[in-house]
C-alpha cells in the first residue's frame, strides 16, 4: 500500500465493562477503499471495537482519528455524520414496513404533509439498482425477503447515507449459501465504488473471497495482522486459537 | 465487587459474604422493618384499633388469601408471565364448590364439589399456559380476557345471586379451612404458611425452581439448555390458578357460601404484592418470602388507611348524645384508585431503586464516597422483533380480487357485512329498520371513537387496557362539574376532556420515561381512573344535565333547531340532519383526520417503524418515546370524547359506563388488522372491527324470533364470555393466520410443495 491517511486509525483503544476488560491497547486502522476482516473467538471483544468506533460505547482511553482528524462520537449519529455506518444485526430493519419506506427509515421524502411514495420509490430503486440488488418491488415488506436480500436492503440503506466506511457484524451469520454469495457480491460491488469495509465474521472463507488484509483479536488485544495474499486460512485459524501463544513467543 | 445494599432476590445471585449483613441487608428484612414501622404507624393513630391481637391477627387472615395466591404468582411472574385471571378464578372456583355444595342447587358431598371446583381452577390455568406458549398470545391478553370470561361464567352461573348454606357447612371438617382454631387464629394464617413453605422450597431449592429462574432470565438459553420452557411456563399458570382454587376454598370456607363480588380486584393486590416482595415484572427474579411479605404489606397499608384515622359519631338514643366510635368510611372508588397507584409504584422500585442501586447511591453520596456502579440499560421490556416469511412476496404481484385479498381490513369488512346479513335474516322486521340502525350506529360510535386512538397505541406495539377507565372517568368529571359544581357544559366539557387527556399523559409519561411495558403502566390506569370516576359521583348516578349539554348525544337536526336554524322539514337537509346524529359526525372528522395522517404521513410511519422495530427506529433517528407518548396521550383522549359523548347521549353518568369497553377496543383493532404485537394497523380496519364488534353485541342481544313463534334471546349475563372468545380468537387468527399464514403453509403442504426457508 502506498503512504495514504488511514480513513481510520484507532491508537491504545482501552475499554473495561466492570471487571472485565473488553478491550487492551488496541490499535487498529483501515485504509480508504479497503475491506478489512476482523476475526477472533466469541467474546473476543470485536462487536465492542465497532461499537466503540460507531460511538455507540465511550471508549475509557485512546485516540481514534478519521481521515487523519481526532473524533470523540457521543452517539452512533456523529459518526454517521462523519461517514461511518455500522449496520446491526438486529435492529437494522423493521420488517413490517416495504423496503423503500425502510431505506428512507426516519427521513422519509415528504410533498406537503404526506409522503412522497413516489420519490421515495423511484430513489430506493436507484440506489438498489446501484448495488445489483434483485427486490421484486420496493413496494414489498421486508420481511417477505429472504434473509440474504434483507441484509442487501440493510446495505442500500446505509449507502443511501453516501458512508465513507461500513462496518458489518456478522452478516451472513444466518445466511444461506446462496445468500451469503450475493452478499459478498454486494460487497465486492461497494469496493468497486471505492466505500471501505470492516467485515466481522467467523467464516474466514468469506473474508478470503473478498478481504484485502484480516486483523485477529484474542481476549481484547490484536495478536496479529496479515495481507490476504499473503496469509492462509489455516494460519489465519492458527492465530485466533493460539495467538497469545505465538504473540508471547515473539516477544521472548 | 461493590456490596449490595438490597440483596438480589434470586438463589445464586452475589451477596455480601457475612451471613449477617445477607439478612439486614436484605429486601425482606427492609420489608418487614417498613410493616413494623407502619404498625407502629398505625397503634399511635388509632391505639383501640391497632393496639389489640385481634388486629394484627384480622391484618393476617385478611392478607391470608392474597398470600395463597401470591405464592403461585410468583412462579408466573418469575417466568416473565403475568396472570390477571386470579381474581376470577377464585370467584369462579368458589361458585362453583357453592352450587355443587349447595342443597338448592346440586347438593353434593363437600370433597366431591372441591375436586369439581378445583377440576375448573386447573383448566383455568392450563388455558393461560397454553394460549401464552404454544399458542403465543402474549400473556396479559391471555389472562386478561380470561379475567371478564371467567366474571361472565359467575354470572352467567350464579344470575348474579349470592348462594348461603351455612346450616349444612357447619356438618363438614372442610369448612374449618376458614375457620378460627383453638389457639384463637384463623387457620387461613396456617394454609398460607404451609403453602409458603412449600412454594418457597419449590422454587429456592428443587429443580423446578432453577428451571423457573432460567426460563424467565433467558429463554432462549434456557431452550438452547434443553428445559422445555413451555412446559415450565404451563406449570407457572397451572400452579397460579391451583392457589387462587385455594384461596377459592379460603373464602368458602369463611363465609360458608359465595357471593359474585368475591376474589374482585384480587389480581391486583397479588401482582403488586408480588412486585413489592422483590420480583421484577420483567421476570427472572423474585422470591416466595417476599411475595407473601408483600401481601401482608398491601393489606396492613389498606388497613393503616381504612382504619388510621378514628372516626367518632354522636347517635341520640333516648334523647342522649351517645359517641360511638365509627370506622371512616372509605369513598367508593377510592380503594381501587389507591391499588392502582400501589401497583405502578410497586412496579417502578425495581427499575428505579434496585437496578439503579438508589439507596446504595444515596449512601454513598452521605459518606463522601464514589457511586457504585450502575448498569442501567435494559430495564425496558424490547419489543418482539419482527420476524420473516417469504410467502408474502406473492402479495405485491397479485391483482383484482387477490390483491383485495391481502389487504389486512378485508377480513373485518367481510365479517361486518356477513354479520349485518345474519340480523336481517334473523330479523327482517325490525334490523333494517330507522331505529336499530340509529341504535347501532351510536353503539358503534362510542366504540370507534376510541378504536381510532387504539389503533395508534397497538401501531406502535403498546397497549391501552385504560380507554374504558379514561371513559368514565371523563363522563363522571364532566357530570361532577355540572351537577356538583354549577359549571357550565362548556367549562365541564373542557376540564373533564383535559383529565383524561392528562391520564393518557401520565399512561405516555409511565411507558417511555418510567420505562414501564405499557400494559402495567395503563393497568394502574385501570383501576385509578374508575376508582376515581367512582369516587368522583359517590358510586351515585347523575343526570339532569342542561339540556345543551345533551346535544352532543343527539341527532344534528336537534342542535340547528335548538339555535333556531332549523331546515324545512321534507327537504334533504332536514332529512340529513335527522338521521345522522352529532357524536357520528364527530367520530367522522376524526377518523378522516386521523386516519390519514396514520396512513401516509411520516408520523404514521414513524408508528409504523415503532411498532415493526424500535430499536431499528430508535437508530434511523426517530425518536420513538415521543410517538409512544403521543400515541398514549391521543388514545386518553379519544376515550375522553366517548365519555363526553357517553354521557350527553345517555343524559346520565353511572358508574358502570365504558365497563369491559377496552375488550371490545382491543379486539376491534386486532380484527381490523392490526397486530398485537405491533407495526400493523390502520383506522379503517379498526373502524371495521368495531362494526363487527357492535353488530356482534346486538345479535348477542337481539330477540330471535322462532318459526313457532315463540321468541328468544340470549342471557345477557353470558355476553362478557361471547366477547372474550372473540377476542381470543381474533388475537389468535392474526398470530396463525396472517402472520404464520397457516393456511398458506397447509395448502402448500397438501399441494406438496415445500414452501421456501424462511431464513
Ligand atoms: N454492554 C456490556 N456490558 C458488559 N459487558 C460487555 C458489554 N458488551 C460486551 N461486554 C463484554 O465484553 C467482552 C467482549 O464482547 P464482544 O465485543 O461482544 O465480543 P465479540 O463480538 O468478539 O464476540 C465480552 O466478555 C462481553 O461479555
Ligand atoms: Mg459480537
Amino acid at each position: 500500500m502506498t503512504n495514504q491517511t488511514p480513513i481510520i486509525e484507532m491508537r491504545g483503544i482501552n475499554k473495561s465493562f466492570g471487571a472485565i476488560r473488553a478491550l487492551q491497547a488496541v490499535d487498529f486502522h483501515l485504509m480508504p477503499g479497503e475491506i478489512l476482516g476482523l476475526v477472533g473467538d466469541n467474546s473476543a471483544g470485536k462487536s465492542t471495537l465497532m461499537k466503540v468506533l460507531s460511538g455507540a460505547y465511550q471508549r475509557d482511553t485512546g485516540d481514534i482519528r478519521v481521515a487523519g482528524e481526532d473524533v470523540h462520537f457521543k452517539s452512533p449519529h456523529e459518526s454517521r455524520d462523519r461517514g461511518i455506518e455500522m449496520i446491526y444485526q438486529d435492529f437494522a430493519l423493521c420488517g413490517n414496513i416495504d423496503v423503500a419506506s425502510n431505506m428512507f427509515l426516519g427521513r422519509w421524502p415528504r410533498k406537503g404533509i404526506f409522503i412522497d411514495r413516489k420519490k421515495m420509490e423511484d430513489d430506493a430503486d436507484r440506489v438498489l439498482k446501484r448495488l445489483k440488488v434483485d427486490v421484486n418491488s420496493v413496494r414489498q415488506r421486508v420481511e417477505s425477503l429472504s434473509g440474504g436480500r434483507q441484509q442487501s436492503v440493510a446495505i442500500a440503506r446505509a449507502i443511501s447515507f453516501d458512508p465513507k466506511v461500513i462496518i458489518l457484524d456478522e452478516p451472513t451469520a444466518n445466511l444461506s449459501v446462496m445468500a451469503t454469495n450475493r452478499l459478498l457480491e454486494t460487497m465486492a460491488e461497494l469496493k468497486a465504488q471505492g466505500v471501505a469495509q470492516i467485515i466481522i465474521s467467523h467464516r474466514l472463507q468469506d473474508i478470503f473471497e473478498v478481504g484485502d488484509r484480516v486483523t485477529v483479536l484474542k481476549r481484547g488485544r490484536i495478536v496479529g495482522e496479515r495481507y490476504i495474499k499473503d496469509t492462509t486460512e489455516d494460519e489465519v485459524l492458527g492465530l485466533i486459537v493460539q495467538g497469545d501463544r505465538l504473540e508471547a513467543t515473539a516477544e521472548a | 465487587m461493590a456490596t449490595t445494599t438490597l440483596d438480589d432476590p434470586r438463589p445464586g445471585a452475589v451477596r455480601s459474604h457475612s451471613p449477617l449483613r445477607a439478612i439486614f441487608g436484605s429486601w425482606e428484612f427492609g420489608l418487614i422493618v417498613f410493616m413494623v414501622a407502619l404498625y407502629l404507624i398505625g397503634v399511635w393513630a388509632n391505639p383501640r384499633f391497632f393496639g389489640s391481637a385481634d388486629a394484627l391477627l384480622s391484618i393476617l387472615r385478611d392478607a391470608s388469601r392474597f398470600g395463597v395466591i401470591a405464592v403461585g404468582m410468583t412462579f408466573v411472574i418469575v417466568n416473565k408471565d403475568l396472570d390477571l385471571s386470579v381474581g376470577s378464578t377464585v370467584a369462579l372456583t368458589s361458585s362453583v364448590f357453592s352450587l355443587m355444595f349447595a342443597p338448592q342447587f346440586n347438593d353434593m358431598g363437600p370433597w366431591v364439589s372441591m375436586l369439581i371446583a378445583l377440576g375448573v381452577g386447573l383448566g383455568i390455568g392450563l388455558t393461560n399456559g397454553i394460549l401464552v406458549t404454544y399458542l403465543r398470545v402474549p400473556a396479559f391478553i391471555a389472562t386478561l380476557t380470561m379475567l371478564f370470561m371467567g366474571r361472565g361464567l359467575v354470572l352467567g352461573l350464579t344470575k348474579g345471586r349470592n348462594i348461603a348454606y351455612t346450616e349444612k357447612a357447619e356438618q363438614h371438617l372442610l369448612f374449618t379451612i376458614g375457620d378460627t382454631n383453638a389457639l384463637g387464629f384463623s387457620n387461613q394464617i396456617l394454609v398460607m404458611v404451609v403453602i409458603a413453605l412449600i412454594g418457597g422450597v419449590i422454587l429456592a431449592k428443587t429443580r423446578w425452581g432453577y428451571e423457573t429462574y432460567a426460563t424467565g432470565g433467558n429463554a432462549t438459553a434456557a431452550n438452547y439448555a434443553g428445559i422445555n420452557t413451555h412446559f415450565v411456563r404451563i406449570r407457572g399458570f397451572l400452579f397460579s390458578s391451583f392457589c387462587a382454587f385455594l384461596a377459592g376454598m379460603m373464602v368458602v370456607g369463611q363465609s360458608k357460601g359465595v357471593t359474585s363480588q368475591d376474589g374482585f380486584g384480587a389480581e391486583l393486590i397479588v401482582i403488586a404484592s408480588v412486585i413489592v416482595g422483590g420480583a421484577s415484572i420483567l421476570g427472572g427474579r423474585g422470591r416466595v418470602i417476599g411475595s407473601v411479605l408483600g401481601a401482608i404489606l398491601v393489606v396492613l397499608i389498606d388497613k393503616v388507611l381504612r382504619e388510621g384515622i378514628p372516626t367518632t359519631r354522636i347517635v341520640k338514643i333516648g334523647g342522649e348524645d351517645i359517641v360511638v366510635q365509627a370506622m371512616a368510611q372509605m369513598p367508593p372508588g377510592a380503594v381501587p384508585a389507591f391499588l392502582g397507584m400501589i401497583l405502578i409504584a410497586a412496579v417502578l422500585i425495581e427499575p428505579w431503586v434496585v437496578r439503579r442501586r438508589l439507596i446504595a447511591r444515596i449512601v454513598a453520596r452521605l459518606r463522601g464516597l464514589p457511586p457504585p456502579l450502575v448498569n442501567a440499560d435494559g430495564v425496558a421490556i424490547a419489543t418482539t422483533g419482527t420476524h420473516g416469511s417469504s410467502l408474502a412476496a406473492s402479495e405485491v404481484h397479485a391483482t383484482g380480487l387477490r390483491k383485495l385479498l391481502t389487504y389486512r381490513e378485508v377480513a373485518a369488512v367481510s365479517f361486518m357485512i356477513l354479520l349485518w346479513l345474519a340480523g336481517f335474516i334473523l330479523r327482517p322486521d325490525f334490523w333494517a329498520g330507522l331505529d336499530n340502525t340509529f341504535n347501532l350506529l351510536l353503539a358503534f360510535t362510542e366504540i370507534g371513537l376510541m378504536a381510532v386512538g387504539m389503533a395508534y397505541v397497538i401501531g406502535n406495539g403498546d397497549i391501552d387496557l385504560s380507554v374504558g377507565a379514561i371513559l368514565a372517568l371523563s363522563g363522571a368529571t364532566a357530570a361532577f362539574m355540572m351537577k356538583k359544581m354549577g359549571a357550565d357544559p362548556a367549562t365541564a366539557a373542557v376540564t373533564a376532556f383535559a383529565l383524561g387527556t392528562f391520564a393518557g399523559m401520565i399512561n405516555g409519561f409511565l411507558a417511555t420515561k418510567a420505562r414501564l411495558p405499557a400494559f402495567v403502566a395503563t393497568l394502574g390506569m385501570f383501576y385509578m381512573a374508575r376508582g376515581f370516576a367512582a369516587w368522583f359521583v359517590a358510586g351515585r348516578q347523575l343526570s339532569q344535565f342542561p339540556e345543551s349539554y345533551n346535544l352532543i348525544g343527539r341527532k344534528v337536526i336537534e342542535t340547528l333547531r335548538f339555535y333556531g336554524i332549523e331546515p324545512t322539514p321534507g327537504t334533504f337537509w332536514f332529512n340529513l340532519f335527522n338521521a345522522i346524529s352529532a357524536q357520528t359526525l364527530v367520530l367522522f372528522v376524526l377518523a378522516i383526520v386521523f386516519g390519514v395522517i396514520l396512513w401516509r404521513t411520516p408520523f404514521g410511519y414513524m408508528v409504523k417503524a415503532t411498532g415493526g422495530n424500535r430499536r431499528a427506529a430508535d437508530y434511523a433517528g426517530i425518536n420513538t418515546d415521543r410517538v409512544r407518548f403521543l400515541s398514549l396521550t391521543f388514545s386518553g383522549m379519544c376515550a375522553s370524547l366517548a365519555g363526553l359523548v357517553n354521557i350527553a347521549f345517555f343524559r346520565s353518568f353511572t358508574p358502570q359506563a365504558g365497563v369491559l369497553r377496552e375488550l371490545d377496543v382491543i379486539a376491534s383493532v386486532i380484527i381490523g388488522g392490526g397486530s398485537i404485537f405491533g407495526g400493523y394497523g390502520s383506522v379503517v380496519g379498526a373502524l371495521a372491527g368495531a362494526a363487527v364488534i357492535t353488530l356482534v353485541r346486538a345479535l348477542l342481544s337481539l330477540q330471535v324470533i322462532t318459526s313457532d313463534g315463540r321468541s328468544f334471546v340470549m342471557p345477557q349475563n353470558w355476553v362478557n364470555v361471547w366477547i372474550g372468545s372473540i377476542l381470543i380468537l381474533a388475537v389468535l387468527s392474526d398470530i396463525w393466520l396472517r402472520q404464520e399464514k397457516l393456511l398458506l403453509r397447509l395448502r402448500m403442504r397438501l399441494r406438496g410443495k415445500q414452501t421456501e426457508s424462511a431464513s
